[in-house]
Order: C-alpha cells, then sequence, then structure tokens
C-alpha cells in the first residue's frame, strides 16, 4: 500500500507534464481523433460534414491514382531512406575528425537543411531542366544525349530523391557525428594494439556502438520520407502520368482543390497507418536483434 | 480667467493631439491578385500606358488608383497563379483579403458557399452598369441572377507565330499573308515543310508538367466538332471519336518531332522568343510581351511576330475555349468607409478596361470593344472574332481548376505516349466523374 505522500509527490510531478500533456493533446491527440472522425464524413472546408461511414475508403481503395501514389510513395521511401542512412554515417565517418577542414565541411553539408523546400525546388529544377540545365550541360560537354528527368515517368521519382537527399542530408550526418564522439577513443585505441584493420574497426567496433543511432535515423527519415509533398509538388506536380504523386500530394489534391476533406482526411489515416507499421516494423527488428545478442 | 484660459490651451492641445490622428488615418482594404510579380520594372509606376504585359498593367493600375487615392491605403497580396490554395485557406480561416482576382470558370466553387458577396448594390453605387459588360463576361460573373465579380476580360488559346520562321519555310502567301493549315493532314504536312526548311519543330509547345495547353486544345476542338462532351454538367463524355482524333494529331506532332519536348511554361516562353520554333501555342495574356518584343530589334521575333485564333482543322463552326479574369468581393464585416473605397477601386478598375485589353486579353466592357483605340491595337483584328463565338465550358460544372487538371494530366499522359489513348480518355472520364459525384 502507497502512503499519503508517495501519492502528494505523484500529483506534484503530474504538474510538471501538463503542460506538455496539454500541447500535446491539442496538437496530436484531437487532430487524429478528429481527422478520423472527418474521414467517416462527406465535408468540405466550409460547412459542417454528413456521415457517410466508410464510402471514404472504399472510393479510395477503388481509385487507380491514389493507389498508384502508394507505390509511389513506397518508392521514395525506398530510394532515401537507405541513401540517407549510407550517406550520411558516411559522411560523419569521413568528417568525424578535429581538424577545421572537417568542420567547414560539416557546416556546408548542414547548410542545405536550412533552405525552404521551395529553394531547394528552384536549384534543382535548374540542375534538372533540359537544355539549359546544369546536368544537360554537363551531358552535352561529354557527348551524350539530353535526359529529360522531371518529365520522364522512370526519372521523375529519382531526381526528386536526389534533391531530397541533397536537401536533408545534414540531419542523419549530425546524428551519426554525435553518436560517433561518444564511443570512447580506449576501445579504438585496444583495436589499433591488436593490429586490426580500419574494416574490421568499422564492422565490430563503429557500427555495434551506433546500432541504436542507426535505428533512429531509420526511423525518422522513414517518417519523414513517407510525408513527401513540397518537392513532388513543385518539381512535377505528381506527373507525368502520375509517376511522382505521393500519398500527401494526393491528400493536398482532394481536400484542397476539389474541397472534399472526408476523402483527404481518409487517405491521410491510411498514411498515419502506414507510417506507423513501418517504424513499428523497425523497431520490433532492432529491438528482436539488440535481445537475441 | 485662469480656468477658461486652461481650457482653451486644453481644448488646444487636444485638437493638436487628436486633430493630425484623425486626418492622417487612411481607409485600408486588402486586395489579392495573381499575374505575377514585376516591381523591378513597374513597382511605382504609376502612368499606365507605359506599363506592358499584365504584371506590368496590373501593377500600374493599383499604383494610380492609390496614388489618386491618397486617403486609401490598399495592401496588396500577389500570389502564385493561380493562388485558390491560398484563397480556399483564407477564407476557411476567416480571414480573407477584400477583392481579389479571380477566374470566371471558379467563382461558382466560392459563391455557392456563401463566400463572396453579391455586386449589384456595390457596382450600382459606384455607378458601373452591368449593362455595359460584354455579353460573355457578363455571363461568366453572373450566378443565380446576382452578379459575382467585375469582369475585366475574356481570353483563350491562340497560336502566336514567328512570320520570320514562316516566311522561311514558304508558309506566306504572294501578299505576305500567312498560310494556315485547313485540315489535320494539311497541319501534318506543313509542320513537316516548316522542319525541313528551318529546320526547326513547328510547335513550340509547353509539355514538362503543364496540363494547361492540352485541356484548352480539347475544348476548342471538341466544341468546334460539336462534340457535347459535358451536355450533363455533372457528367464528362471524353472517350469519344471526336477526343480521340484531337489527342492522334497532337501525338502524331510528338511522334514526328514536329514540336518542342521537355519544355515547362517558362521554358516555352522563353524558347519561343529565341526562336525555338515556329508556333507558340498560349494564350491571350501574352500577346501585349511578345508585340513589345517584335518591335525591338535584335530577337527572334523582331518585325516577325503574329497572332490567329487556333485554326479549326477538324471542321465544324469556329467557337473558342473561353475563360474570363474577374475582381470579386469576399464576404465579411466592413466599416462604410472601406465599403466606399472598395467602390471607387472596382470603379477605377471598370475605368481602365482598356489598359488592361493591351495585355491581347478581350475587355469585359462592351464600350471597350467598341472603340476606335481597342481596335487600333495591335493583332486586335485577327483575333476580334474570339469575343462572339468565345465558349466557357457551363457554370454549372464544378471544380472546373481540378476538372481540367485532370483531362490536361491524362491527355498529356496520351501525348506523350505514356499510355494508350483510348485508356487515358477512359481514366480522364472515370476521374472527373468521381470528382463530380462527389
Amino acid at each position: 500500500m502507497r502512503s499519503a505522500t508517495a501519492h502528494q509527490s505523484d500529483l506534484k510531478n503530474g504538474i510538471f507534464v501538463t503542460p506538455f500533456l496539454l500541447v500535446f493533446s491539442c496538437l496530436l491527440v484531437i487532430p487524429l481523433l478528429w481527422g478520423a472522425w472527418l474521414s467517416l464524413t462527406k465535408a468540405d472546408l466550409f460547412g459542417p460534414g454528413k456521415f457517410v461511414g466508410l464510402a471514404n475508403y472504399s472510393r479510395l481503395f477503388a481509385d487507380k491514382v491514389f493507389l498508384g501514389s502508394i507505390v509511389n510513395t513506397l518508392y521514395f521511401v525506398l530510394l532515401t531512406v537507405p541513401a540517407f542512412a549510407v550517406c550520411g554515417l558516411a559522411l560523419a565517418l569521413a568528417l568525424n575528425r578535429q581538424t577545421r577542414f572537417a568542420t567547414v565541411m560539416r557546416a556546408i553539408f548542414f547548410a542545405s537543411s536550412v533552405l525552404s523546400v521551395t529553394v531547394v525546388t528552384l536549384i534543382w529544377r535548374i540542375v534538372f531542366i533540359p537544355d539549359i540545365g546544369l546536368l544537360s550541360n554537363i551531358f552535352g560537354w561529354l557527348g551524350l544525349p539530353q535526359v529529360a528527368f522531371l518529365s520522364s515517368p522512370k526519372l521523375a521519382m529519382p531526381a526528386i530523391a536526389i534533391a531530397t537527399l541533397w536537401w536533408g542530408i545534414g540531419l542523419p550526418m549530425m546524428l551519426f557525428l554525435a553518436a560517433l564522439q561518444q564511443i570512447p577513443g580506449e576501445i579504438y585505441e585496444a583495436a589499433a594494439l591488436d593490429n586490426a584493420k580500419r574494416w574490421k574497426t568499422l564492422w565490430h567496433i563503429t557500427l555495434p556502438a551506433i546500432r541504436r543511432t542507426f535505428v533512429l535515423v531509420l526511423i525518422v527519415q522513414c517518417v519523414l520520407q513517407f510525408q513527401l509533398f513540397g518537392q513532388a509538388q513543385l518539381m512535377t506536380q505528381g506527373g507525368p502520368n502520375n509517376a511522382s504523386r505521393p500519398v500527401v500530394l494526393y491528400v493536398y489534391e482532394v481536400a484542397f482543390r476539389r474541397f472534399d476533406v472526408g476523402m483527404g482526411a481518409a487517405t491521410s489515416q491510411v498514411l498515419f497507418a502506414l507510417i506507423l507499421m513501418a517504424a513499428l516494423v523497425q523497431y520490433v527488428v532492432a529491438r528482436r536483434k539488440e535481445e537475441s545478442r | 480667467m485662469k480656468t477658461g484660459m486652461r481650457n482653451i490651451l486644453l481644448a488646444a492641445s487636444l485638437a493638436l493631439t487628436t486633430g493630425p490622428a484623425l486626418a492622417a488615418d487612411p481607409v485600408e482594404i486588402t486586395v489579392q491578385r495573381f499575374f505575377g510579380t514585376c516591381d523591378a520594372d513597374w513597382g511605382t509606376n504609376t502612368d499606365i500606358s507605359k506599363a506592358i504585359g499584365e504584371c506590368g498593367i496590373i501593377t500600374s493600375q493599383i499604383n494610380k488608383f492609390a496614388a489618386d487615392n491618397p486617403d486609401i491605403k490598399v495592401n496588396v497580396n500577389t500570389v502564385e497563379w493561380p493562388g485558390y490554395d491560398q484563397l480556399t485557406a483564407q477564407l476557411a480561416s476567416g480571414e480573407p483579403p477584400d477583392l481579389v482576382t479571380i477566374h470566371e470558370s471558379v467563382l461558382s466553387d466560392y459563391q455557392s458557399k456563401g463566400l463572396l458577396q453579391p455586386l449589384d448594390e456595390v457596382l450600382k453605387s459606384a455607378g458601373v452598369d452591368p449593362a455595359g459588360f460584354t455579353a460573355a463576361g457578363r455571363e461568366g460573373v453572373t450566378k443565380d441572377g446576382q452578379i459575382f465579380g467585375l469582369p475585366i476580360d475574356s481570353h483563350t488559346m491562340l497560336w502566336h507565330i514567328n512570320m520570320n520562321y514562316f516566311r522561311k519555310a514558304g508558309l506566306v502567301n504572294a501578299d505576305g499573308t500567312l498560310i494556315l493549315p485547313k485540315t489535320a493532314d494539311e497541319l501534318l504536312a506543313q509542320a513537316k515543310q516548316f522542319k525541313e526548311k528551318v529546320g526547326k519543330p513547328y510547335l513550340v509547345q509547353s509539355m514538362a508538367n503543364e496540363k494547361g495547353a492540352f485541356y484548352r486544345a480539347m475544348y476548342i476542338y471538341l466544341t468546334q466538332m460539336k462534340s457535347d462532351f459535358f451536355a450533363d454538367p455533372t457528367h464528362l463524355k471524353l472517350n469519344t471519336p471526336e477526343a480521340k482524333k484531337i489527342v492522334q494529331l497532337f501525338k502524331d506532332i510528338y511522334d514526328q518531332d514536329l514540336t518542342t519536348k521537355d519544355q515547362d511554361y517558362a521554358a516555352s516562353l522563353s524558347g519561343f522568343t529565341k526562336g525555338d520554333g515556329g508556333v507558340l501555342l498560349n494564350g491571350t495574356w501574352v500577346v501585349g510581351d511578345f508585340d513589345a518584343l517584335s518591335k525591338a530589334q535584335g530577337n527572334a521575333l523582331s518585325d516577325g511576330y503574329t497572332v490567329y485564333p487556333y485554326p479549326p482543322v477538324f471542321g465544324g463552326t469556329p467557337a473558342y475555349w473561353s475563360d474570363g479574369h474577374s475582381w470579386a468581393l469576399t464576404k465579411k464585416d466592413r466599416s462604410p468607409e472601406q465599403t466606399a473605397a472598395i467602390q471607387k477601386f472596382l470603379k477605377f478598375m471598370a475605368d481602365t478596361n482598356f489598359e488592361w485589353a493591351r495585355t491581347g486579353h478581350l475587355p469585359a466592357q462592351q464600350a471597350v470593344i467598341d472603340s476606335a483605340q481597342f481596335k487600333a491595337l495591335p493583332h486586335v483584328t485577327t483575333i476580334l472574332d474570339i469575343a462572339a463565338t468565345a465558349k466557357p465550358l457551363p457554370a454549372q460544372v464544378r471544380h472546373q481548376f481540378a476538372v481540367n487538371d485532370i483531362i490536361g494530366e491524362e491527355v498529356a499522359a496520351a501525348i506523350m505516349g505514356q499510355k494508350e489513348i483510348d485508356a487515358a480518355l477512359a481514366d480522364a472520364e472515370t476521374r472527373v466523374n468521381d470528382l463530380l459525384a462527389n
């Protein structure tokens, strides 16, 4: 049986978390529940909705464009998330030194993260645009034919993925750098005394030491990249032939351009479920691996 | 005596402190417009007659109104075309601008939700008579028997032609007039001849992630062929032999390399001015800019620019897709002073409608269309008939911008070989009908 003092202490502790819980409820829990309710209604932005049950969901799963947007989004996640993890780690390993050059390079690689999506897409449109773009000029110097990245159904999504990687590489790099700097130097010194080669050190010391950060990067990037929107809207408008239309762009078009907020909310619920599943799978797999050690 | 003097001093000091403040407070109105930004060129210009192009002219119109009315402070929001996502968000949050530029095809979307204020009384008080609007303008802004916008133009798509290339290609008559195709086969034959003689594609098109030109071309030719694709405004019928003919023609042009490819909207505009090809498919809104360019030396259009309506290559009667720009008033609480300022603004816009017509658009005031001043503008004679043959989509077709986007996307996919023509037209039908049914 717990004493009255302990209960009092619990209540006092509760005061500390109340502001967070309030903000969390107002900005996340209530909108989430409201979104779930909206998905069961036929509603627009300017009036009360009408309950229609699962009608929005049945319309949604009969829509080829929506199903295509799911495939596009998964493809984009596959293109970007492993690339963020591998490139972020490679950059962090390369720049994990106390030299002025490494400091400047870290700042340069992180700098793109502070740009807005509008600036990023402007820059990359100039890179990809045929005839006068940077890549077009390089292809011309090499005597190679022009490639229309943004109007090719096969290349549009990889082009958006490259722009996104350039934009967002700073965060995983910094997370990996922070993790690398937590590894005690003595372990590396011991490995050096044992004549361990660089690859062996990486494989047996560095990677196991930062595995939690690795999982964190994968989960964070998964959640972020499932929400691809601005780059696709500004670089390709979801085209050509719906080849680069992600789920969030679909939500935006349905809810704000067609005033079909109920259908937009239903799409958002599906996206939420997808992100949740992807994050949970990674988390569970990582935990199991850890427990089996 | 002392008290009297104190009162006088007090009254004087009150007058000094409050008087100037009351006199210096201009009434504020917020206008929201698209048409781009051009402050570097026209940001301080108040001589409207000197301005060129949509952006230059509307910027100068607003500057001139503000200069003439120092008691009115005009806050200008410039939005990326067409700006409806922003407007929707502003209306949903209860913070809309006062006046907003809006396409007549979109008016119903907001009017039917009760978000716009009828303008009948406002225009009457301002001294603007809707009877003076063109028939197209009046029809475009009239919803449920009330006026919901001040129309400022009617616009459509045109063939913008590089005459220097057409002369080189031998596509001009002995008297120097242009030879335009009369059938789809003639169009293809002329395009091939053009490419052989000039070494450039016949058409300059915006094809990369651009939907506008395709749905507009569809509307123009379907209307000319009397295909009732929106006979029922709640149901699109696009999987038809007429629609297939149109898509097939554009696909043939694409497959035979008779058009520029992969250019986006901006690239196609600059490509045409640099001499990328013979005919740019674009709207009335660029006539003023190209005409100014053709009068300057040292560019591909120098002394060699003209413009024509789309040649009716599938027969039928001349008819052209059209839409119109207008100023609409959002519904919100306003002071009588603000309402008066809005009336003044709308009157000014109606009175300067000729200046807006210099963009290339057809004016919305019949008096301007009838004026010798308008008829003396460059290229007006070749496109004036459009004022009588303009055919907007039925106003009952909801969400026209979203409908247009879907048709443009599917048709583009078929033209560029990413989808079979039949499949693209069927998908366009399905998607649009699902949208209209919900």
